[in-house]
């Protein structure tokens, strides 16, 4: 939870996600990949736990990305999953509809495309993301996997 | 009282178990045990933990908490033990239930209904927790079942104090019950606005 993890050329990032979302930016020309799990939607100042929330968990995971492509341009891509309603008793705009809210926002700002989503429903899901290719694979219980 | 002062009150959550242990074996007419894991605050990555589980599937049956304190009380166990918990109540041979039908489903609910009132009927009467147990008491909301990955489910649960702290404060019991495989769990999350 409100983990940052990065890869390249291969081996897989993986996390499971309930209210919170996966966040996963990558290139596949580059074999760079990187994910992660975020639980809030605002940071509200707070630095202690910067995968925690998505205006920091974003901002750092690109820091990262950076670093492992020396800085040089690339052209990002993303993919969400996650943001389930888990409880029937949660009301009004649940804490997985803001994170994936303000998830969208911000890769809009930093005009990265968002290329496949797979969010909301009351389920948990089990997440896989091939660095080499992007791929993102997808596992609620009791369904087959899905990819993205 | 503050919620966080009540970490060093390990007495007061054993008394609430211990009652909530006699109201399962009551239940269930069989014998029970307890055993209390946790009463502490924690980073909320090793309370994600607490389980010791994360994609194994997990059953849960939360309910919502209003008065003295709010927050959360969840009843959780792994497959066989919540089927064997089914089994017992139905009077069937333990291992008869083989998934989660409507029936296993309810008796599931109904056990955290049993745990969870005597549980909380034990905190707010105990004038440790309460002193004015007739002023305030704990409330329960019916309880919700889920079953679904062990770390999904923990999220859920702890979302609302992650949400304006790096810690969580949770207790945790383990119940055994005889010719039970496994355990379940009680987890009490206290909203973090109680954290004093």
């Amino acid at each position: 939870m409100a983990e940052i993890g990065v890869g390249r050329d291969d081996g897989q990032l993986r996390t499971f996600v309930g209210s919170c979302v996966g966040v996963a930016i990558y290139n596949r020309r580059r074999k760079l990949a990187g994910m992660a799990h975020v639980m809030l939607p605002e940071s509200k100042g707070r630095k202690t736990q910067p995968g925690k929330f998505a205006d920091t968990a974003i901002p750092e995971l690109l820091r990262q990305l950076g670093a492992l492509c020396r800085g040089e341009p690339v052209r990002w891509s993303a993919k969400l999953a996650g943001g389930a309603k888990m409880f029937a008793f949660q009301s009004g705009m649940t804490i997985g509809d803001q994170n994936v809210a303000a998830i969208e926002q911000l890769l809009g700002q930093l005009d990265i495309p968002i290329l496949a989503k797979c969010c909301g429903g009351e389920q948990g899901r089990r997440i896989a993301l091939d660095v080499a290719t992007g791929t993102m694979t997808v596992e609620t219980m009791g369904a087959e996997p899905q990819r993205f | 009282m503050p919620i966080r002062s009540l970490t060093s009150q390990t007495d007061l959550f054993r008394r609430a178990a211990e009652e909530a242990s006699v109201a399962l074996s009551k239940w269930l007419s069989r014998p029970t045990s307890i055993t209390i894991n946790q009463v502490s605050v924690l980073p909320i990555t090793d309370a994600a933990g607490v389980l010791g589980v994360t994609d194994s599937p997990l059953v849960a049956c939360a309910m919502q908490i209003t008065g003295l304190f709010s927050g959360l009380l969840v009843l959780t166990s792994d497959d066989a033990s919540g089927l064997a918990l089914a089994d017992m109540l139905l009077g069937r041979e333990i291992g008869t239930s083989t998934e989660w039908t409507e029936v296993e489903q309810s008796a599931a609910v109904e056990t955290a209904n049993i745990i969870g009132c005597a549980y909380l009927n034990a905190m707010a009467g105990d004038p440790q927790a309460n002193p004015n147990a007739v002023a305030e008491p704990l409330l329960p909301s019916p309880p919700w079942f889920i079953r679904d990955y062990a770390a999904a489910v923990m999220q859920g649960i702890l979302m609302a104090q992650a949400s304006v702290a790096d810690d969580v404060f949770l207790t945790h019991t383990d119940f055994c019950v005889d010719d039970m495989p496994g355990k379940c769990s009680l987890l009490f999350i206290p909203e973090a606005d109680d954290l004093g």
